[in-house]
Parts: C-alpha cells; sequence; structure tokens
C-alpha cells in the first residue's frame, strides 16, 4: 500500500486574510511539502497537471517530479493527472522516461483528459475528441515505451516513421501508468485492456458511485486475465483536514471549504463530509473514514490525500502533514496489511516491474491466452469463418 | 395508479399548491371514473432547492433528489405546477426538469399547470416546460393549466378554471388508460408463455412505468457485460 499526498497546485486567495501567494512562492512551497512529506515517511508525492487558473503550479509535472527528484531519496514521484489528450504522446514518453531516469524509477504516472474545454485548442485540440484522444494517444505511448523504430499513423498527430524515444525507459521498463476518471466508463475499461492501474480522485462524488467505477475496473481486469478481479491496482484519492481537536479542525477549515475553488458557495461542509469522502476533524476519524474506503473499494494499493489547496497557508500544510505522518500513516499501514489476502499485489515499483518484465509476466494488452477475453475473441473468429464458409 | 405532483409552492398555502390540490383531486375522480384506482404522491421542490442548487454546483445528488428522482421513475403520470416569474416558470421549477436524468419521463403523460398574477403570463408553461419536458420524453398533454388571479376571484373565472382542470384531468387519464391497455395487452400475449408471465408483469409493474423503471443513480453504462470493448473504441 502507497500512501501519500496529491496536489491541484491552486493559487488561491486565503479567505481568512486576504492574502494571495505569488506563482513563485506557490511552486516553491510545492517543492517544500514534498521534501517534508518524505521527512515525514509518506510513500508518493503526485501533482496534477493544469494550465489554467487557479491552478498554475503544476503546468510541467516531470520538471517539478525531476526538481523533487533530485532532492529527495525514497519518495515515490507521481503525477496525479498527466493531459493525455492534450500533450503529444511523443513528448509524455521523453520527457518522463527521462524523470525516470533522474529518479531511479521512483516515477509513474496517472492519464487523464481534462474536462475544460477552453484548454483543449490551446494545445491545439478539440474537446469533443477528448475520449477518441485518450485512446488514440494513449495507445501511441504504450507502443512508444515498449518498441524501437516505429512506424506509426494516426488521426491526431502526424505520422512517425522508424521513430524511437530518447531516452528509452529506464531498464526497459516504462514507468508504472494509472488512468483516472471520475465518471468515464472508458477509461476504466481503458486501465483494464493494458492491465494499468485505475485511479479515482474519490473528492467530489459520493462513494456508491466511485464503487461503481472500481467494481468496473476491477471486474474488466479479470476479464482481460490480468489476475482476478481482486488483484486489480486500484488506487483512491481523499480529502482531509485534521487538528487534535475535531470541532478545531471543522472551525478552522471552514471558510477555506466555503470559498474553494470548484465546490465553493455551494453544499455546506457538513452536508459535503456526509456525502463525499472529505473529512474534517481528528486524525482518528481520518483513520477511521479511510479504512472505510477498503469496505467497497476492495483492497487497494495507492491512497493520496489532498492537503493543500483552497488557500491554505503553507505553515498549515506542512502542520497536516506532521499530522499524516505521525499519527495517521503508521495506522493506516498497519490497519490495511490486517486481513489482507496473500495474493493481492502491493502497489508497483520499478523492482516489482522489472522482476515481472524479465520473468515474462508482463500484462498483454486485450488478453492473452486463457483469457476470457482471448476466449472470446476465438469464438468470435471461428464463427465469422464459419459464417463465410456458409456464404460460398 | 401512482399520480406524482411536482409543484413549486413557494409558501405554504400558497396559489400554486391550491392548483396543484384541484388538479390531483380532478385527475383522481377522472381515474375513479375510468375504474383505475389511483394512489397519490406530491413533492414540493421548494424542500430541495438547496439540493438542486447543490448539485447545479457539484454535480452530485443529495439522498433527498435521488428519492425524489425514483417517485418521477415510479410514477404512472405526473403532474407538474409552478408559479410564473418574468414569462417564465420560476428558475428553481425548471432546474428541477434540468437536473434530472435523460429520458426521466419516458411512456409518462405530464400535465402542465401554471399561476400568475395576470393572463398575459399564460403561454409561459407552453413556451418554456412543454418543450422540456418533452425532452425528457414526457408525453405532455394538449390542454395546460394557467390560473391567474382573476380565476380565484370571480364566480366565472372559476367555473372556468375548473373546466380547463376537468378537461386537461381527463386527456391525462385517458392517454394514461390507453397506455394501461396497450401494455395490459402485450401482458396478456405474453401470459401464453408461462416463463415470461411473472417477468412481463413484473417488469410492466404498475401500469404505463415499462422500461422507465431505474435506479437514477445506477447507470448501466458501468455495467461490465455492457460496457464497449476496448478494442472497438482503438478501432475509433
Amino acid at each position: 500500500m502507497e500512501l501519500g499526498i496529491f496536489t491541484i497546485g491552486d493559487v488561491t486567495t486565503d479567505p481568512t486574510n486576504g492574502s494571495t501567494v505569488s506563482e513563485n512562492q506557490r511552486i516553491k512551497n510545492t517543492v517544500e511539502i514534498a521534501k517534508k512529506a518524505e521527512e515525514v515517511g509518506l510513500d508518493v508525492f503526485a501533482t496534477g497537471q493544469h494550465h489554467n487558473p487557479p491552478f498554475v503550479a503544476p503546468a510541467n509535472p516531470p520538471v517539478l517530479l525531476s526538481h523533487i527528484a533530485a532532492q529527495t531519496e525514497k519518495l515515490r514521484l507521481s503525477t496525479a493527472t498527466t493531459l493525455i489528450t492534450t500533450t503529444d504522446p511523443v513528448r509524455i514518453a521523453e520527457d518522463y522516461a527521462y524523470a525516470q531516469h533522474l529518479s531511479d524509477g521512483r516515477i509513474s504516472l496517472v492519464m487523464g483528459r481534462g474536462n475544460t474545454g477552453p484548454v483543449y485548442p490551446w494545445f491545439g485540440k478539440d474537446i469533443r475528441s477528448g475520449i477518441p484522444l485518450a485512446v488514440e494517444n494513449y495507445n501511441l505511448l504504450y507502443r512508444l515505451w515498449r518498441e524501437k523504430n516505429i512506424d506509426w499513423e494516426g488521426k491526431f498527430r502526424t505520422p512517425l516513421g522508424g521513430f524511437t524515444v530518447t531516452p528509452t525507459p529506464l531498464d526497459d521498463v516504462p514507468p508504472f501508468v494509472w488512468h483516472g476518471s471520475i465518471r468515464s466508463p472508458e477509461i476504466a475499461e481503458q486501465a483494464a485492456y493494458y492491465g494499468d492501474g485505475y485511479f479515482h480522485n474519490n473528492i467530489f462524488w459520493p462513494v456508491s458511485h466511485t464503487a461503481r467505477m472500481v467494481q468496473l475496473y476491477r471486474q474488466r481486469y479479470e476479464y482481460y486475465g490480468h489476475g482476478a478481479a481482486h488483484q486489480a491496482i486500484v488506487g483512491l484519492g481523499g480529502q482531509v483536514f485534521m487538528r487534535k481537536n475535531s470541532q478545531d479542525a471543522v472551525n478552522e477549515f471552514r471558510p477555506y471549504f466555503d470559498n474553494a475553488p470548484v465546490y465553493g458557495h455551494g453544499p455546506s461542509l457538513e452536508d459535503f463530509s456526509t456525502q463525499t469522502p472529505l473529512t474534517v476533524g481528528s486524525p482518528q476519524q481520518v483513520i477511521e473514514r479511510t479504512l472505510s474506503f477498503r469496505d467497497w473499494a476492495g483492497d487497494y494499493q495507492r491512497q493520496l490525500f489532498l492537503i493543500d489547496h483552497a488557500g491554505l497557508p503553507q505553515k498549515t500544510v506542512l502542520e497536516q502533514l506532521d499530522l499524516l505522518g505521525e499519527e495517521v500513516v503508521p495506522v493506516l499501514r498497519k490497519e490495511f496489511a490486517k486481513d489482507r489476502p496473500a495474493d493481492v499485489p502491493d502497489a508497483p515499483t520499478h523492482e516489482s516491474l522489472v522482476i515481472r518484465h524479465r520473468e515474462g509476466r508482463d500484462p498483454i494488452p486485450g488478453g492473452g491466452p486463457g483469457s476470457r477475453a482471448y476466449a472470446d475473441r476465438q469464438a468470435r473468429a471461428a464463427e465469422q469463418t464459419a459464417t463465410e464458409g456458409a456464404d460460398r | 395508479m401512482r399520480i406524482l405532483s411536482i409543484t413549486t409552492s413557494l409558501s405554504e398555502d400558497s396559489t400554486t399548491l391550491k392548483l396543484s390540490n384541484k388538479i390531483i383531486a380532478a385527475a383522481t375522480s377522472a381515474a375513479d371514473d375510468a375504474g383505475l384506482s389511483a394512489e397519490t404522491e406530491h413533492i414540493n421542490v421548494r424542500n430541495l432547492s438547496s439540493d438542486l442548487t447543490d448539485m447545479a454546483l457539484t454535480g452530485f445528488r443529495s439522498e433527498n433528489l435521488e428519492e425524489a428522482f425514483a417517485k418521477v421513475a415510479e410514477a404512472d403520470v405526473i403532474v407538474t405546477v409552478a408559479p410564473v416569474y418574468k414569462v417564465a416558470p420560476v428558475g428553481l421549477h425548471t432546474l428541477f426538469w434540468q437536473l434530472i436524468d435523460e429520458k426521466a419521463l419516458a411512456n409518462k403523460p405530464v400535465l402542465i399547470g401554471s399561476t400568475g398574477g395576470t393572463p398575459r403570463h399564460s403561454m409561459a408553461g407552453e413556451t418554456v416546460l412543454r418543450p422540456m419536458l418533452s425532452y425528457l420524453k414526457g408525453i405532455v398533454v394538449p390542454t395546460t393549466i394557467f390560473a391567474a388571479t382573476d380565476d380565484w376571484g370571480s364566480v366565472e373565472g372559476g367555473r372556468n378554471l375548473n373546466a380547463r382542470i376537468a378537461q386537461a384531468s381527463d386527456e391525462l387519464i385517458g392517454l394514461a388508460a390507453s397506455l394501461h391497455s396497450v401494455a395490459a395487452d402485450s401482458a396478456a400475449d405474453n401470459a401464453d408463455k408461462p416463463d415470461d408471465a411473472g417477468a412481463a408483469s413484473a417488469t410492466t409493474g404498475e401500469f404505463g412505468s415499462r422500461g422507465a423503471r431505474r435506479d437514477p443513480s445506477i447507470n448501466d453504462e458501468f455495467d461490465p457485460e455492457l460496457i464497449t470493448p476496448f478494442a472497438q473504441l482503438l478501432e475509433g
């Protein structure tokens, strides 16, 4: 189980004093948060990718993550979104392979589409093609990281002739990829098809919906023969704010909640806490709520918390990290390990992926022999042959 | 037969609520005349105002909203009544219909009622609500009911209003009854096949709701058995 934090890097005015940090300060704060995450014993720091205000810090995740990699030892670094729709897959392949080398394999990615219409044309794309872009671009990225001298043509970028990415991935093993989506079944299906991970940000929606997405992914993962449903690689987000005394947490967080980007000026803190996984309270309450995710998601591999948004002061964010590191994460680690079936895999690491690759156990996209998907394909092919025979 | 009123009554004892009650009473008696037993239920959109705003802002539905949308799915006929503000039904009322699932009114007869200060607002239900409810696949009956202050104040106005209510209720129940007899006929056809008879009546349920009954929060697109295989997406 990987436990860590994810950020959307928003620059938001602190509603309690009207102050706004500069972009420069926000970026430096983000680096400080990541270093602190390692110091307090978290496993992962993840950043979103956004190109529109108020999300200014994470416009270029490979640069940020490489910078953090140089200042940390063990911390695993991930995107919380890599925009697979509007970022050229050739750039993704090269930039993240480079970051993977610099970080000695500590990099992983979460693919996301982004849902802000105006952003697409800034990068020469059209939001109406959101899903087809995610499908074609990832398929190209997948090949770029595994094949040399690629000849390729598709709908959304110029063709490639005899292209090989530079650098090729570390030890010939690409960074692990998660596919993130809040509500698109196609993306859960995509994750299952490739045997990749599935990540749900678990912030805006009731768990009943998130559970449906996770179950869909798990069952399709099994269909494609990458393992049993309970062995699929699931990651969840979550949002917390803690103080030793839970009422202090509620009082302190309320103005930030009420004015937060995206959901501010909407539901009350109490309603949002009941209806979504947001937990504002004592470390013990955060522990209990987070452990309850397992009841509907099954045993899972990655838990990321959002703690640094909505204009919260840097000092407060660092205090949140102390609480996570001292009181929450050690307990979660112990409790999540309890009753966890031995055949549920841990979160993939570069080392585990290298072993898997050398043992020839890499997932086969679409399902290899022995999978239900493979049997269905064989049956369809046989049926087609029979029909063609009858036609003749 | 389940008759559901979706009414936006902004004050506790509003004209809109009075009109809604009159329509429900007329529809119930029309159902009795047709030999159908009617159950009635009432939702005041006012009680969902925060839930609707929250859903508009954050995209998710509260339990109250889930429940209200489920009641719409279970109803056989819908009566919807709202006050008119500035030549359109009040925004809170249209928000309810704007946030409900696509096709939420499939196969359901719907009656539109509105209230307003002067007869100048009388076309609001026709021009704003009728297309919206048709978009949701509701079968909106030809007569809509509009009640202005005059209709409550004079003997003649009251008579005219009652006549319009009776006309619209007859259309509503007549349409529901004919949908019912189609449903009953198809159930009778299926009765020849003993295995299907139970299933047919189970899915037909109370009449008129064939195929419309589903959990609004759980969409079939998340069913692993129904998902579009990824290979198909890859082919474009």
